[in-house]
């Protein structure tokens, strides 16, 4: 009896105490909590195999653990063993929105912050047939008219930040919720709703096409691919928006595998391979450290909660 | 005719191979169930990024076109839906299998794939901008109509229209679990964070369907002596194909109309498809028992819909099916923007993905027709421990899908529903419509009353609303009529799907 106490507890010390040197000696997971094949599954399976290029000895696979809008995934992975072999993706929606919603069983102060590695710009952009081809106009008919803005899911991130911008301009919409991206932008070019928010590159692509006109950026300063378009800033409205997406671990995580992981992203990210297939997917690359990336993720649930409490919704699915 | 200058990259080995390799990966995906055509592509989209956009597109469409042809391999031999598309090929498919007709079962739906195939491969290199319009006409109101339309299916499709409608009611019900579409509050999830996002699909069809007839079967182990089945033939017979003209033509014809609206998806191509061509019939009752024409529409359906999926994505940049939003990827990661200007920027590559579903569907059919005897030998294993192996196949592919634990809690559940459905005779097809078609209903319902503040007018305006509004009220219509015209001595046999 003693004897299998004392070997169980020299198992457990040797589980908790994993070879720290040797880090990372087999695969590492980073779990991506959407399905395969959308735009934040796809940026993170370009990381991992940047980060399999820095990190000597593991490979850095991807695993999609979809459902609950995002909340199941990152739930696995705040609540993963903290050991660095499983990481999770730190994206806006589910860590900055749904605990607000309620309903998910991780708040953001559960959230170890590797590094952020991405940001997804905010274009606001008139459908066809909408009653206004630039800002200005939009404006003026938004004043009186309840303008129709298509979202892709209720208290998602383009709802928030529409709803946001809204109350920031003092200015009337209805929100429409689609299902994702994809049903909203083609109810957009059908001419079903008035405006919608996207990423530049689908702006981009449609409005070269005749589809979409883009209104405004949701930054402080006007972005390369539409030097045309102003900002809500500079037209006098205190409002910017992006969504993003980094690493993070569970709480426990130790030091050193922290300090590898940070190393390793911080390489990853300046990768001339890395960088130009998220250029083509019309990834916006920017590495954050730990701090800048939780500061950011803190301002923005602080907004976000404000909103969500506008709009009625705060706690809705506790 | 400048174009076809584009097709020569197409014929270069290294290609060709790729292009191959990609379907065979894909049928084998599509077979297996819990791994998805959707899946397929968005895994291997990452060995794509090195290679020249025609040739890594291409590989992608394989795996695609594979796919949703190999669902149906397992849908016929085992009753499992590898693909949610391939659940309607359950139907015939299966009976006849079980009949010792594996082969010719598997042969009907090899050729009806490639038919279905081919001729929306045609529509997409000919028509593609033309019909891509129809897409971007399809608003909440459409949307809505086409769904109800869709729904309508079970009157005709069920025996016993009472148990019909319970079924699809309950269908309805089951698919409200989940957040709500409008608002995004979770709605029947009792806490459980893994239903967040409502009954997975996938895991629900493998329960409905496989592990139903697994606990069905084991009921009757004690009393069979014949314990393994013959598995003859590898062409569908002429007669087989002579009945089964009218069902590949509509199956094609309405696969290529469905996959271009979109977010719609093979899955109803294939139920509307199967619908239309038992009610087209002169023999009606024979669908369900094992009838070619019941496969040769799914599964016409279900591969029209993948080179019809690629006409709104293409010509308009939107796209037609879930499958296709991930191939968008695949294009932008190589610096193309799907959209009207590809044709004009990137001809080479727009006719080059042509060609290649063209040459895939060809892939498909000889790939399928080779391996026909290799799959059908899976049903000489003794039943009992086929059983087994289904079972622990229904469980693998539940987790794989999303790998959540709670995915494999909901398999159970609808394994359990499925066989006391079967006992008492309620048609598992009809709940299965009503999970596909309920959600798009409700959704689009709301969000129309959301955007015409409650106007309910709203749903009766428009051609296509009216359109698909009058074709439901003719389906609920016909087999009333079709019934009292019988007379009361004969009832229509009832549907075990």
């Amino acid at each position: 009896m003693r004897t299998s106490v004392a070997l169980a507890a020299a198992a457990a010390s040797v589980l908790a105490v994993p070879a720290l040197a040797d880090y990372p000696e087999r695969p590492i997971q980073i779990i991506v909590p959407y399905s395969a094949g959308g735009g934040t599954d796809l940026s993170v399976r370009l990381l991992a195999d940047s980060l399999t290029r820095q990190l000597e000895g593991a490979r850095v696979v991807v695993r999609n653990q979809p459902g609950g809008g995002g909340s199941v995934g990152t739930s696995a992975a705040i609540h993963a063993r903290p050991d660095g072999y499983t990481l999770g993706t730190g994206a806006q929606g589910p860590l900055a929105l749904l605990p607000h919603l309620g309903g998910t069983d991780y708040q953001l102060e559960d959230v170890n912050f590797i590094a952020l590695f991405g940001r997804n710009l905010q274009v606001l952009v008139a459908c066809a047939n909408a009653p206004f081809q630039d800002f200005d106009a939009f404006m003026a008919h938004a004043k009186d008219n309840a303008v129709q803005v298509g979202n892709s899911g209720a208290g998602g991130a383009n709802h928030i930040s529409a709803e946001a911008f809204a109350k920031a301009a003092d200015v009337k919409i209805e929100s429409v919720p689609y299902p994702g991206s994809a049903d909203a932008r083609t109810a957009c070019i059908g001419g079903h709703i008035d405006a919608m928010v996207a990423s530049p590159a689908e702006a981009l692509s449609a409005s070269g096409a005749g589809q979409m006109t883009p209104l405004f950026v949701m930054e402080d300063e006007r972005i390369d691919v539409f030097p045309d378009t102003p900002t809500a800033a500079e037209k006098g409205i205190d409002f910017t928006w992006s969504s993003w997406k980094g690493i993070i671990a569970p709480e426990g995580l130790p030091e050193e595998v922290k300090a590898t992981l940070q190393e390793a992203i911080a390489a990853a990210v300046e990768d001339q391979e890395f960088r130009t297939a998220m250029e083509e997917l019309g990834e916006f690359v920017v590495f954050e450290d730990a701090e800048a990336y939780e500061a950011r993720a803190v301002a923005d649930s602080e907004v976000a909660r404000q909103t969500i409490e506008d709009l009625g919704l705060l706690g809705m699915n506790n | 005719m400048d174009n076809l200058v584009y097709l020569l990259p197409l014929f270069d080995l290294e290609v060709l191979w790729v292009i191959a390799l990609g379907t065979f990966g894909g049928l084998i995906i599509g077979a297996l169930p819990g791994l998805t055509a959707t899946m397929g592509v968005a895994l291997l989209i990452p060995l794509t990024f090195g290679m020249a956009p025609v040739m890594g597109l291409n590989m992608l469409i394989g795996i695609y076109i594979g796919g949703i042809y190999g669902g149906c391999v397992s849908a016929i031999l085992l009753r499992t839906p590898g693909t949610p598309s391939s659940a309607a090929t359950v139907l015939d498919g299966y009976p006849m299998a079980a009949r010792g007709e594996a082969g010719r079962a598997l042969g009907m739906a090899t050729v009806a794939s490639t038919i279905g195939g081919l001729f929306a491969a045609v529509v997409l290199a000919t028509l593609a901008p033309q019909l891509a319009g129809v897409a971007l006409k399809f608003g909440s109101a459409e949307y809505f109509a086409l769904a109800l339309f869709g729904l309508t299916i079970i009157a005709s499709l069920s025996g016993d229209i009472l148990k019909g409608v319970i079924s699809g009611l309950l269908g309805i019900l089951i698919a409200c679990v989940g957040s709500d579409p409008i608002t995004g509050g979770l709605r029947y999830t009792f806490g459980v964070s893994g239903f967040a996002s409502g009954f997975a699909f996938t895991p629900a069809l493998i329960g409905l369907f496989a592990l139903s007839e697994v606990f069905t079967q084991m009921e009757r182990f004690g009393q069979e002596n014949k314990v393994t089945l013959k598995v003859a033939g590898r062409w569908p017979t002429r007669s087989d194909l002579r009945e089964s003209r009218g069902a590949l033509v509509r199956g094609s014809i309405i696969g290529t109309i469905i996959g271009i609206i979109p977010g719609t998806g093979s899955g109803t191509a294939s139920w509307i498809a199967y619908n239309e061509a038992r009610r087209s019939s002169k023999t009606p009752e024979k669908f369900g028992t094992g009838y070619a024409p019941g496969i040769a529409a799914t599964e016409s359906a279900n591969n029209a819909v993948c080179a019809a999926a690629l006409i709104p994505l293409l010509a308009l940049g939107i796209p037609g099916d879930v499958v296709t939003a991930v191939l968008m990827g695949g294009l932008m990661i190589q610096g193309l923007a799907p959209g009207p200007m590809l044709y004009i920027t990137n001809p080479d590559v727009v006719v080059g993905i042509f060609g290649g579903t063209f040459i895939a569907t060809l892939f498909m059919f000889v790939f399928g027709m080779a391996l026909i005897p290799v799959f059908s030998r899976i049903l000489m294993i003794p039943r009992h421990i086929l059983a087994v192996t289904i079972v622990v196949f229904c469980f693998i592919g539940s987790f794989a899908i999303n790998l959540n634990q709670v995915d494999l809690y909901t398999m159970v559940g609808f394994g359990l529903l499925g066989w006391g459905m079967q006992k008492f005779g309620f048609s598992q097809a009809a709940l299965c419509i009503a999970l596909i078609l309920g959600p798009m209903m409700e959704a689009n319902l709301r969000r129309g009353l959301l955007q015409t503040h409650n106007d309910l007018m709203a749903f009766l305006s428009g051609p296509i609303t009216l359109l698909f509004l009058g074709l439901a009220f003719l389906s609920m219509l016909l087999p009333l009529i079709a019934r009292s015209r019988a007379g009361r001595g004969t009832s229509t046999p009832s549907q075990n799907g």
